[in-house]
């Protein structure tokens, strides 16, 4: 049956309109957790407050585990689902960058939107600094072009390359995240702050 | 009772439930026998001798001739540049790149139509795309191209056309038209279009 865009179950169209109720939700969502606040985003890489972790980690299984049971009845073909391509330099790279935004401005790229959305002046600097960036990045091009698409491993799954079943990675994966969400609790009490 | 907890005490069930059960691998691009039934009655998988040999002395680059035959018998006779992947080997891995694509179009032939539509209901029913049916088989191709009729003088004007056209066919294919006759070539029947497997579209992500 699914993925519904790509069966030709739904049109293109409605698919973009889909995705606006979604996005809208997402925003709404991610405002109502706190996002907004970039001294509660940054909490996490001092150890005060880890909800970064907590939200997108649990988002991240859940919608593991619901693409999973919805192969396994037959309602989703996993393989007709996009995976986004390794290049591993600049997966590196961009990390980095993203990493070191991250602490500096307190945003990432979607939460910074949702900043703005409720007015944050941080929020509205800091992306004015994403365009910033994406204005070198477009305007100069040819010069990284060669970094960019470096070391092309193409479209792998991490289950694929340790030779895992889906579910069993999957399985791996939430033992993980409780075992971070334990460890983020840990540093919540650790170095705690009054009021941020 | 702790949300940590809580969550630990749903996810971890559900889990283990995933990772014990094994991986769905079926593909829903498999058409329904009721589907099927209605495709293979609406005979839209055939395709004429005409249009085969056609595309064959222009050398269409997107036709694909599959012999389905025993590898003796394509030995002893074969369609021009056809390949010969017999009934028995159909299913056979080597030949999926062949039989599930969107480049070119597959025609199956055998002696008649039987064992190529056989052929053509197995790969439709896995959800291939592409691939037809020789009308007749060789049967009739040999009939119709090789060995043209000619129509009787009170024909209509179209017979005649189409007598012409197989004729000539059948001469730049070897077959036996005599007399080369000066005639207008009639148009080349319409070849059946050539549909794209759905292609995995691009999502952006990040948070």
């Amino acid at each position: 049956m699914g993925p519904l865009a790509v069966n030709e179950i739904i049109s293109e169209n409605t698919n973009l309109f889909l995705a606006f109720l979604i996005g809208i939700a997402f925003g709404f969502v991610l405002e109502q957790s706190g996002f907004s606040s970039s001294r509660k985003l940054a909490g996490i890489f001092y150890g005060y407050d880890g909800v970064v972790l907590k939200v997108f980690f649990t988002a991240a299984i859940t919608a593991m585990l619901g693409l999973l049971f919805f192969s396994l009845f037959g309602w989703i073909d996993l393989d007709l689902v996009y995976v986004n391509p390794t290049y591993l330099t600049s997966a590196i790279i961009g990390g980095v960058i993203m990493g070191v935004g991250f602490i500096m401005g307190g945003y990432c790229p979607g939460t910074s939107f949702c900043g703005a959305s409720i007015g944050k002046i941080d929020a509205l600097v800091f992306i004015g600094g994403l365009f910033i960036g994406v204005m070198i990045f477009g305007l100069g091009y040819k010069l990284w072009e060669g970094v960019y698409m470096a070391a092309f491993k193409g479209f792998p799954k991490i289950s694929e390359s340790l030779g895992l079943s889906d579910g069993l990675f999957g399985l791996l994966l939430i033992i993980a995240a409780l075992g971070m969400f334990w460890a983020a609790e840990w540093a919540e009490k650790r170095f705690p702050r009054e009021e941020y | 009772m702790k949300p940590r907890v809580l969550l630990a005490l749903f996810i971890i069930p559900l889990g283990l439930i995933i990772a014990a059960v094994p991986q769905n691998k079926t593909t829903p691009f498999k058409l329904s026998a009721g589907e099927l039934l209605s495709e293979a009655t609406s005979r839209s998988q055939f395709v004429t001798p005409e249009t085969v040999a056609g595309m064959i002395v222009s050398k269409d680059p997107s036709l694909r001739l599959i012999d389905v035959r025993n590898p003796d018998e394509f030995e002893k006779y074969s369609l021009p540049e056809a390949i010969n992947i017999p009934l028995s080997e159909l299913l056979s891995e080597q030949y999926t790149d062949i039989l599930n694509q969107d480049i070119k179009m597959n025609v199956f032939y055998s002696n008649g139509s039987l064992t190529a539509n056989e052929a053509w209901m197995v790969t439709r029913q896995l959800g291939f795309q592409n691939n037809f049916v020789l009308e007749g088989g060789l049967n009739y191709w040999f009939e119709t191209i090789m060995n043209p009729e000619k129509p009787a003088s009170t024909s209509p004007d179209e017979e005649f056309a189409k007598y012409d056209f197989r004729r000539s066919a059948g001469m730049a294919l070897g077959g036996g038209g005599a007399v080369q006759q000066q005639s207008s070539q009639p148009s080349l029947p319409v070849k059946p279009a050539i549909t794209g497997v759905p292609k995995k579209k691009k999502a952006a992500g990040g948070c």
